[in-house]
C-alpha cells in the first residue's frame, strides 16, 4: 500500500476533529477505530462546553446531533439520611448560543465520523493498532492485524491509556494515582417524563451533581445528566481511593445503591437500561503530562492526559477537540515545510500552550492533590446537612435562637482548625 | 467461477426504530451491512480463493446508502459492484425486489449466487427463494456450509431444519442464503477500505433493466407501524433463597398458570 | 372457489404443533369470513394422518408419494402452485418454520402473489382481507400487512399465536387425493442424509417451555443442571449466542437475532445478561423469568418475573420445588 500522510489512531472526538480539520487539504488521511463505530466505546459523563471551542469547526456545531442545552445546574450534597440542594436555573444559559451541551457519545461520534468520511477521510472501524514502525528513531507508521501501515506522521488519540504514546516512549507507564474510573448507566425515559420531573421546556436540559455519601468517603461523586429521550447517570471514583477502600467492595454496586436513593429513585422510576459502561478518567493534568510530540508523532486528547476532575464535573471533550485541531494546524504547516520531525512539530505544543488548554490545566494544576481529602466527601456534606435540618427542626421543647445554633454547629464541625486549614486549601484552585 | 452476491444496507442492531406515523419509521442513523449477507459476501470469497480463479460481484438494490453494502463488499475482497436505483423502488416489498434484481441478474454470467438468509430491517427472508423462482434455478436456504464439487458442475449443502441437520446437493447454477455459522466473515483490511472508497460502482435504473413501474408494483401493503406492546415492569421476588424459588414456583403454577 | 388453506407439516409420522395451532386460528377465520377451510397435506405414507385432518377440515388435499418423503421447493412447491391454480383459495397459511419459511416465499412469487413473514397474528379486515401482523427491525416495531389484490395471501405463522382448540368433530372433511406430476428429474435438490439431534425434545421454535443459560453457566459440564430443570418441565434447552461462540452448546440451542426465535409460554433465562440480540428472540414469549446475580442487568429490563441470585443455588432448588410441586 502507498504511503499516508498521517495515519490517526482512535476515532474519538480528539481523533475525529483532528481529521476534519486535515480533510480537504493535499493530505491523505486515514483514522483508525478499534471499536465497532466511532462512538461505540467511548464513555462521557455528558456534558460538553462549546465556548471554548465553537470558532474550530463553527459550521459543525449547527446541525451537530446534540441533546440538550443545560440552563439548570444543581448540585446536592448527600449525607446518611438527608442531602441538601442547590439549584441554579439561568436564563443566560438558555440565550443563543448555549453554552453548553448534554451529548451522548454513541450517537455524536458516529455521526461525526459520517462527516468527516463526507469530507473524504476514510474512517475505518474494527481496526486496532497493535504496534509502532519505528524507522532510526523515528515514528514512521502503524502496525494493525497483519498490516503495516507507512505513514509520514502518526497521531496518537487513541485515549486515556494511550498505548501508543507509551511505545513511542513519550509517557510513563500507567499509574493508579493519576486516574479515577467512571461507571455510567444510560436510562431510556419519555421526553414527557423528563419534562416533567425535571422542570424543562423543549430541549431545556439539566446537569445535575452530587457529592457526599454515596461514595463512602472516596474522591469523586455522582451525577446525572438530562438527555432528551433519556438519563445518564453515573458515578467517578479516583482509582487511588478504591484501591484504599475498607472493607473493599465491587464498585459498581456503589452504583446500584446510588440508584436505589430517595434522591435518584424517583427520577429514574419507569425507565428502562439501555447502556452499561466503565471507563478510565484522567485525573493526572499537568504535572504528569506526556511529551506531546516526537518525530512523526503527535498526542491529542485524553492520551495526552487532556483532562480535569474538577471535584465533581469532568472535563476532557474540549480539550480533545481543540487538541486534534491544533495537531492538525501543526501537520498543515509541517507539510508545507516537508518536515515532520520533531522539531517541526514543535509547533503543536506552541499552539497548545498559548491556548485556553494548557492555561486552564495550569490554573487547576493543584486541584487534585486538594481534592484527595476525604473529609470534603464524608465529613462536609454530613455536617452541613446535619446543620441545616437543626436550622429547621421544631419539636416539643422551645427552640434555640437560630444564630447560636448555626455558631456552635459551625464551630464544631466545620470552622475548627482542621476545616479552616481545609478551606485556606482551597484557595490554591 | 462467476459469482454474485446480493448485499443489502440496514438500520444495524443498535439503531433505535420507531414508528413515527401509521407509515413512516423514524430510524436512528445507524447503517450496516446486513448481518447475514456478510456470510455470503465471505463465502463467495473463500469459493474463488479456492478455485482460485473466478469473479466475485456484490448487488445492491436500494439508494444512496445502499453504496456503503458494495464499498463493504469491495473492501472484502469482491471485485465489482452494482446498483441498482430508481426514484420508482422507494417503496417496493420482497416480490419487487426479487423481480427487479433477477431481471438484472439475467443479462450477467454466473454459477452460484449468495444472500443472507433475511435482512435485519423487514426480517422477510424472502428475497432469495423468490429470486430463485424468477430466474428458474435451485435454491437452498440457511445453509452453514457449502462445498462446490470438482467439476463445479454440482454444490454440497447442510443446513440446520428443526432438530437436526441436513446434508442436500444440487446442481448449479443455484442460489444459497447464509446463516450464522457458514463462516467467519473477515474484517477488511486497511487496504481494501482504502480501494473500496475509490472503486467504480456500475448504476442501473429501471429503464436501463427494460422495467415499468408497472412491472415491479408491491403485492403487499403495510398498513400501519405501531411499537410493540410493553411488557408489564418486573416484578422483583425479593425473598431470602429458598423461599423465593417456592414464591417463584407458586406464582407460575397459579398465577400464571404456565405449568 | 375461495377458502382458507392451511399447509401442514409433518414430520415422522406426526403432524407439527404449529400446523395443529393453525388449523384452530384457520377454523375461526374461516368461519368469520363464511368461507371453508382446507387442510394440504404433503409427503410419504401420510394416509393416518390425512384422516385425522378429515376430522378438522372441511377439505383436505394429500400428496402421497415416495418423491414427496423429502421436502423440496421442486415437489413441494410446483405441486402447491398446481393446486392453487385449481382451486384458488383466497389465503394459504403455514406455519414459520424452516420449511414454511423456504417453500413461501419461493411458492408466492410463483403465484406473483403477496407473502407476510413470521406473523404473530392473523386478523379479518373490514374489506375482508387478511390482516397480518408482524414484527420488523428485529421487534423493535410490528406492521400490520395487506394484500390489496393478490391471492392468494399468504403468511407464515410463529407458534404459540393460536391457541390449540380440540377441533375433532368440528368437520367430517373430504379427502382429495392429488397425483402429483413431477418425477424424480424434476427435483433438482436432493437431501443426502439428514442427521437428527440426539435429544428427541421439541425443537426450541415450537416449544411450550424454554429453559436456557447463558455465560453465567460457567462452563459446559454445567448444563446437565439446565438438563434437569427442562426434564422436570418437559422444557427444550435454549442458550446465547456468548455460550454458543464459546462451542459449550450447539448453534441449533441459540435463541436471538442470529439464532432461533422463540415464543413459548414460559421462558426461563439463567445467567444470561439480556443483551438486545438475545431479547430480540423472545420478545413473543408469554412469560419471562430472569436469574441473574447482578441486579441491573438488561434482562430484568424484558422479564415479567426477576430473581437476583447465584444460578447454582437457584437452578437445583427450583428443578426440586417443581418436582415436588408437580407431584402433588
Ligand atoms: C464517566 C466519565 C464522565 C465524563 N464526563 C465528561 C463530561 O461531562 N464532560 C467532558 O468534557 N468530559 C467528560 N469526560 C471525559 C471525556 O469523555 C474524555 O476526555 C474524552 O472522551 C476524550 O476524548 P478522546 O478522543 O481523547 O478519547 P476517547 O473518546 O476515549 O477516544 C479514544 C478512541 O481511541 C480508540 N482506540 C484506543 N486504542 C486504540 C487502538 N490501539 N487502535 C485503534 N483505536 C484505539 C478508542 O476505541 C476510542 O474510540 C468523562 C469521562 C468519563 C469516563
Ligand atoms: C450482530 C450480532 C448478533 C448477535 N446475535 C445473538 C443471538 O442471536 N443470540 C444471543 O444470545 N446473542 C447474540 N449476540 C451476542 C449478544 O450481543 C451478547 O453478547 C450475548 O447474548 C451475551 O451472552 P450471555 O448473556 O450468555 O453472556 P454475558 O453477557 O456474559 O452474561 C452473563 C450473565 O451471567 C450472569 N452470571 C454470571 N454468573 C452467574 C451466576 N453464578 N448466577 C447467576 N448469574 C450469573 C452475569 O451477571 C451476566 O449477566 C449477537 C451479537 C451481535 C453483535
Ligand atoms: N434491496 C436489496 N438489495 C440487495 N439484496 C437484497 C435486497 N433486499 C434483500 N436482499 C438480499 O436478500 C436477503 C434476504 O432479504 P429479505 O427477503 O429482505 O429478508 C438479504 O440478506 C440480501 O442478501
Amino acid at each position: 500500500m502507498e504511503k499516508i500522510d498521517v495515519v490517526i489512531v482512535g476515532g474519538g472526538l480528539a481523533g475525529l476533529s483532528c481529521a476534519y480539520n486535515l480533510a480537504g487539504e493535499e493530505l491523505t488521511v486515514l483514522v483508525l477505530e478499534r471499536g465497532d463505530f466511532s462512538g461505540s466505546k467511548n464513555v462521557t459523563g455528558g456534558r460538553i462546553y462549546l465556548g471554548p471551542i465553537r470558532r474550530f469547526m463553527p459550521n459543525l456545531w449547527e446541525e451537530a446531533p446534540f441533546e440538550r442545552h443545560v440552563t439548570k445546574e444543581a448540585l446536592t450534597l448527600m449525607a446518611e439520611n438527608s442531602s441538601t440542594t442547590f439549584q441554579l436555573s439561568s436564563q443566560r444559559m438558555n440565550q443563543r448560543p448555549y453554552p453548553s451541551y448534554t451529548i451522548l457519545r454513541s450517537t455524536f461520534d458516529r455521526w461525526f465520523a459520517d462527516k468527516v468520511m463526507e469530507k473524504g477521510v476514510c474512517v475505518i472501524p474494527e481496526k486496532r493498532v497493535d504496534g509502532l514502525i519505528m524507522d532510526d528513531g523515528r515514528v514512521a507508521g502503524v502496525v494493525t492485524g497483519e498490516e503495516e501501515i507507512a505513514a509520514e506522521v502518526v497521531v496518537a488519540a487513541d485515549g486515556v491509556l494511550s498505548f501508543l504514546a507509551e511505545k513511542a516512549g513519550l509517557r510513563k507507564p500507567f499509574e493508579p494515582q493519576h486516574f479515577a474510573v467512571g461507571f455510567k448507566e444510560v436510562i431510556q425515559l419519555s421526553r414527557e417524563k423528563i419534562e416533567d420531573r425535571f422542570g424543562l421546556r423543549g430541549d431545556e436540559g439539566m446537569a445535575y451533581l452530587f457529592i457526599g455519601s454515596l461514595t463512602k468517603g472516596m474522591m469523586g461523586g455522582g451525577f446525572l445528566y438530562t438527555n432528551l429521550e433519556s438519563i445518564s447517570l453515573g458515578m467517578v471514583i479516583g482509582i487511588d481511593a478504591i484501591n484504599k477502600m475498607e472493607p473493599r467492595e465491587e464498585v459498581y454496586r456503589l452504583l446500584d445503591e446510588f440508584k436505589e436513593s430517595p434522591e435518584i429513585k424517583k427520577l429514574i422510576e419507569g425507565g428502562s437500561l439501555s447502556e452499561y459502561s466503565a471507563h478510565m478518567i484522567t485525573e493526572g493534568g499537568m504535572d504528569v503530562m506526556p511529551k506531546l510530540y516526537s518525530n512523526g508523532i503527535l498526542i491529542v486528547g485524553d492520551a495526552a492526559g487532556f483532562g480535569l476532575n474538577m471535584l465533581i464535573t469532568v472535563r476532557g471533550m474540549e480539550y480533545a477537540i481543540a487538541s486534534g485541531v491544533m495537531a492538525a494546524e501543526a501537520i498543515k504547516k509541517a507539510k508545507i515545510k516537508g518536515d515532520f520531525s520533531a522539531r517541526s512539530l514543535a509547533y503543536y505544543e506552541d499552539l497548545l500552550r498559548n491556548s485556553f488548554l494548557l492555561k486552564e490545566l495550569d490554573t487547576f494544576r493543584h486541584t487534585l492533590s486538594i481534592l484527595k481529602n476525604p473529609r470534603w466527601f464524608n465529613h462536609y456534606p454530613q455536617a452541613i446537612c446535619d446543620l441545616y435540618e437543626k436550622l429547621m427542626w421544631i419539636d416539643e421543647n422551645p427552640k434555640p435562637k437560630l444564630s447560636s445554633t448555626a455558631y456552635r454547629d459551625l464551630r464544631k464541625n466545620i470552622l475548627n482548625l482542621q476545616g479552616i486549614k481545609d478551606i485556606l486549601s482551597l484557595r490554591r484552585i | 467461477m462467476d459469482i454474485l452476491v446480493l448485499v443489502k444496507q440496514v438500520p444495524d442492531t443498535e439503531a433505535i426504530i420507531r414508528a413515527q406515523s401509521d407509515t413512516e419509521l423514524d430510524i436512528e442513523n445507524k447503517y450496516s451491512l446486513n448481518f447475514f449477507d456478510e456470510f455470503a459476501v465471505e463465502e463467495a470469497l473463500r469459493i474463488k480463493e479456492k478455485l482460485g480463479s473466478g469473479k466475485v460481484a456484490v448487488i445492491t438494490l436500494g439508494s444512496k446508502k445502499a453504496v456503503d453494502a458494495l464499498r463493504r463488499g469491495i473492501a472484502m475482497g469482491a471485485d465489482e459492484a452494482f446498483q441498482i436505483e430508481d426514484p420508482a423502488l422507494e417503496e417496493i416489498d420482497g416480490y419487487a425486489t426479487a423481480k427487479t434484481l433477477a431481471k438484472f441478474i439475467e443479462s450477467q454470467g454466473y454459477d452460484v449466487i449468495l444472500c443472507g438468509k433475511q435482512a435485519i430491517d423487514d426480517d422477510s427472508g424472502a428475497v432469495g427463494p423468490a429470486l430463485a423462482q424468477f430466474l428458474g434455478i435451485p435454491y437452498l436456504t440457511s445453509i452453514v456450509e457449502l462445498k462446490i464439487a470438482a467439476d463445479k458442475k454440482e454444490a454440497r449443502a447442510a443446513r440446520e431444519i428443526e432438530g437436526g441437520t441436513e446434508i442436500i446437493t444440487c446442481p448449479l447454477p443455484a442460489l444459497f442464503t447464509a446463516q450464522k455459522g457458514l463462516n467467519e466473515p473477515r474484517i477488511p483490511q486497511v487496504a481494501g477500505v482504502m480501494k473500496a472508497m475509490k472503486a467504480q460502482i456500475q448504476k442501473f435504473d429501471l429503464k436501463a433493466l427494460g422495467l415499468s413501474p408497472e412491472d415491479i408494483r408491491p403485492k403487499t401493503k403495510i398498513l400501519k407501524f405501531y411499537p410493540p406492546g410493553k411488557r408489564p415492569p418486573v416484578k422483583m421476588i425479593e425473598e431470602e433463597f429458598p423461599k423465593n424459588v417456592e414464591v417463584l414456583v407458586k406464582i407460575l403454577r397459579e398465577q400464571e398458570k404456565a405449568i | 372457489m375461495a377458502g382458507i388453506w392451511i399447509f401442514v407439516e409433518q414430520r415422522d409420522g406426526a403432524i407439527r404443533k404449529v400446523s395443529m395451532e393453525l388449523l384452530s386460528g384457520g377454523k375461526e377465520l374461516a368461519s368469520t369470513l363464511g368461507e371453508d377451510m382446507a387442510a394440504v397435506l404433503l409427503g410419504y405414507q401420510v394416509g393416518p394422518m390425512a384422516e385425522k385432518l378429515a376430522k378438522c377440515a372441511d377439505r383436505v388435499y394429500v400428496i402421497d408419494d415416495p418423491l414427496f418423503q423429502y421436502y423440496s421447493a421442486d415437489s413441494y412447491g410446483e405441486s402447491l402452485a398446481n393446486m392453487v391454480h385449481t382451486y384458488d383459495p383466497s389465503v394459504l397459511l403455514g406455519g414459520s418454520t424452516f420449511m414454511g419459511r423456504d417453500l413461501f416465499p419461493w411458492l408466492a412469487s410463483r403465484l406473483a402473489t403477496g407473502y407476510a413473514a413470521d406473523c404473530t397474528d392473523i386478523t379479518i379486515g373490514d374489506d375482508k382481507g387478511i390482516i397480518a401482523k408482524r414484527p420488523m427491525y428485529g421487534g423493535k416495531v410490528l406492521a400490520d400487512v395487506v394484500f390489496p389484490q393478490a391471492r392468494p395471501q399468504m403468511a407464515t405463522v410463529r407458534s404459540n399465536v393460536f391457541p390449540l382448540k380440540s377441533l375433532e368433530e368440528a368437520a367430517r372433511g373430504e379427502i382429495i387425493h392429488i397425483e402429483p406430476k413431477e418425477d424424480s428429474s424434476t427435483i433438482r435438490t436432493k437431501v443426502e442424509r439428514a442427521e437428527k439431534k440426539a435429544t428427541g425434545k421439541v425443537d426450541l421454535t415450537e416449544a411450550d417451555i424454554v429453559v436456557a443459560a447463558g455465560r453465567g453457566i460457567k462452563g459446559p459440564e454445567n448444563f446437565h443442571i439446565i438438563e434437569e430443570l427442562a426434564e422436570v418441565l418437559n422444557a427444550t434447552v435454549g442458550t446465547t449466542r456468548a455460550v454458543v461462540d464459546n462451542q459449550w452448546r450447539d448453534h441449533n440451542d441459540q435463541i436471538g437475532k442470529s439464532g432461533k426465535i422463540i415464543s413459548p409460554k414460559l421462558y426461563m433465562a439463567f445467567g444470561i445478561s439480556g443483551a438486545i440480540h438475545h431479547t430480540m428472540g423472545i420478545d413473543t414469549s408469554k412469560v419471562i423469568v430472569a436469574v441473574d446475580k447482578k441486579p441491573n442487568a438488561l434482562i430484568f429490563d424484558y422479564a415479567d418475573y426477576g430473581i437476583v441470585g447465584d444460578l447454582f443455588q437457584i437452578v437445583p432448588a427450583l428443578t426440586a420445588e417443581f418436582k415436588k410441586a408437580l407431584s402433588e
